[in-house]
């Protein structure tokens, strides 16, 4: 512990280690696809199936796994990921020596959590996070967990760097991609629902936990999983809260992406209604382009426009949350907290998160353009998903059902997020009719032929 | 809230809960709401998570005479706006 203290926050903190951490993954993938000196991706399966469903394009594991390609990628992952974290360990004066063999087996268990998330039914419906929580749970509750393994359960360590990593993905372009209209979609409804979320549970429900109250809401009203993380990693929430937050978003989504096209069409919606409608309610981006192709290309092309406004969103109401429960919600007194005291506790890989994203919007894209941008997201998008998938294996590891089932308070969350998303239905649908119904304004037109 | 009230509660939270998983368990089962072009599903929760994703959102698809600038500085008040919003409504007991 007194070795820690002589280590400059910097380099010693956690937060500022993730901050760092993700710089030098950005920076070498940077590197990577702008000079195309060396290939820097991570590895990914792809996805593999059984019977029927390999009529699709999944890919035959034997095929996978016997391309030299699959393993240069493994080694690279491996050892880039563990160099950094062990590093990142060592300035924390921890254990270097329980640490290595801690992670090598925890990306064991977070590979298999990969490979069984790749098969073609169940990567197309229930995200990598789901399968983390999932197997982790599940040794923890039987065989448990060994003790060799446990220096490597740095839950919030890999979470903060993984954001720092998404950062680069976070393009401000986006913002004004459907004009105004997008804007009042995505950006007037939003903060609204999550005010509504808050008073909801906080108020209302008498939740006492704050954390999972604006965890939820966060995803709910921004972007699901995505945007659970980000607003859990800065208002402090719990494993425990992470996992009920995304667990229900994902449930919940895989409903929306074949409930919703079929009432909209029911209802004879126009497409460009629809679409934003889609946008702004469904939470997975995957299942927004899904659900909005179900009703035509121009109601796909309107629910990824208002998409990609939420998207950005993330980062903001990270940042807000950050601020929020710095300055009301940790306070022990009434006094009001000097900005000494904010800085302290604010969570400082958000200052990460948004360098990141300005570098990507405002310096890489405008030098190098889109698609090289686009090219470097395609490689940090696998580091970021690995850092999570660390994430949430140990959290599931770490993490028991009846502590999940206490956390449910007796159902009181489930029905706020239903309240909350029914709530975001109807606001949303309100601001598309008022936007593009053509009675109050003049009906947008997208060019489909670009 | 009485026990009886309570008790009503948790037993429709949990018929729920069944319907729901019954139900995306028959989604998944039929493997609806898929599209046959493409190789993501609901389980690709970021943009970037999805295969060829610059082929989708088309570039320019729409073009808009209000200045960028304009957009941010919009952004930015409506974002003030409701952070004020929100600490006005978690002091009121």
């Amino acid at each position: 512990m007194e070795k820690n203290k002589t280590v400059p926050a910097f380099w010693g903190k956690e937060d500022w280690q993730a901050v760092w951490i993700g710089f030098i993954v950005i920076l070498l993938a940077c590197i990577a696809v702008l000079t195309k000196a060396f290939d820097f991706s991570a590895v990914k399966f792809s996805t593999w199936a059984v019977g029927e469903a390999a009529a699709t394009k999944a890919v035959p594991l034997a095929t996978q796994l016997g391309e030299w390609a699959f393993w240069r990628k493994l080694i690279v992952t491996v050892v880039v990921l563990c160099v950094l974290f062990t590093l990142g360990v060592k300035l924390q004066g921890e254990s270097v020596k329980k640490y290595i063999p801690a992670f090598l087996g925890l990306f064991v268990i977070a590979l298999i959590v990969r490979f069984v998330s790749a098969e073609f039914t169940l990567n197309r419906y229930l995200e990598w996070a789901f399968w983390a929580l999932l197997i982790g749970l599940l040794i923890s509750n039987t065989v448990g967990v060994p003790d060799w393994l446990k220096p490597a359960i740095k839950t919030e360590f890999y979470i903060k760097t993984g954001l720092v990593i998404m950062g680069f993905s976070v393009l401000f372009s986006n913002i004004a991609k459907f004009g105004l209209y997008g804007l009042g979609i995505a950006w007037i409804v939003t903060p609204i629902v999550i005010i509504f979320m808050w008073w909801l549970g906080t108020k209302v429900l008498k939740i006492d936990n704050k954390p999972l109250v604006i965890t939820l809401a966060s995803a709910t009203s921004v972007c699901g999983t995505s945007a659970a993380i980000a607003t859990g990693a800065a208002s402090g929430a719990k494993k425990d809260d992470l996992s009920i937050a995304i667990s229900i978003s994902i449930i919940f989504t895989i409903l929306m992406m074949v409930f919703e096209p079929m009432i909209i069409k029911a209802v004879g919606m126009s497409q460009l209604m629809g679409g934003a409608l889609i946008g702004g309610t469904v939470d997975s981006t995957g299942a927004v382009v899904l659900a909005g192709n179900a009703l035509g290309p121009e109601a796909e092309q309107a629910a990824v426009l208002v998409k990609s406004i939420q998207n950005i969103l993330i980062g903001f109401i990270a940042f807000f949350v950050a601020v929020f429960f710095a300055t009301r919600v940790e306070k022990n007194s009434e006094k009001k907290v000097g900005a000494g005291e904010i800085w302290k506790r604010f969570p400082k890989f958000i200052i990460g998160f948004f360098v990141a994203s300005l570098v990507a919007s405002f310096l890489i894209q405008p030098i190098f353009g889109g698609d090289q941008v686009s090219a470097i997201n395609k490689v940090l998008d696998q580091y970021k998903n690995w850092a999570f998938v660390l994430a949430f294996t140990s959290i599931g590891l770490d993490t028991n059902f009846k502590e999940l089932a206490k956390n449910m308070q007796g159902g009181k969350v489930l029905w706020l997020y239903i309240v909350g998303q029914v709530f975001n239905i109807a606001l949303t649908l309100f601001a598309v009719w008022f936007l593009l119904s053509g009675v109050v304004f003049d009906v947008p037109v997208l060019d489909l032929f670009k | 809230m009485g026990k009886s009230k309570e008790k009503a509660f948790k037993v429709v939270t949990i018929l729920v809960v069944v319907a729901i998983l019954v139900c995306a368990l028959w989604i998944m089962g039929n493997h609806l709401g898929l599209v046959n072009g493409y190789d993501f599903g609901a389980g690709a929760y970021y943009y970037a998570d999805i295969p060829g994703f610059e082929n989708i959102e088309k570039e320019g698809v729409y073009r808009t005479k209000v200045p960028y600038w304009a957009h941010v500085v919009l952004f930015l008040c409506w974002g003030w706006l409701m952070y004020r919003l929100w600490v006005w409504i978690d002091k009121r007991k």
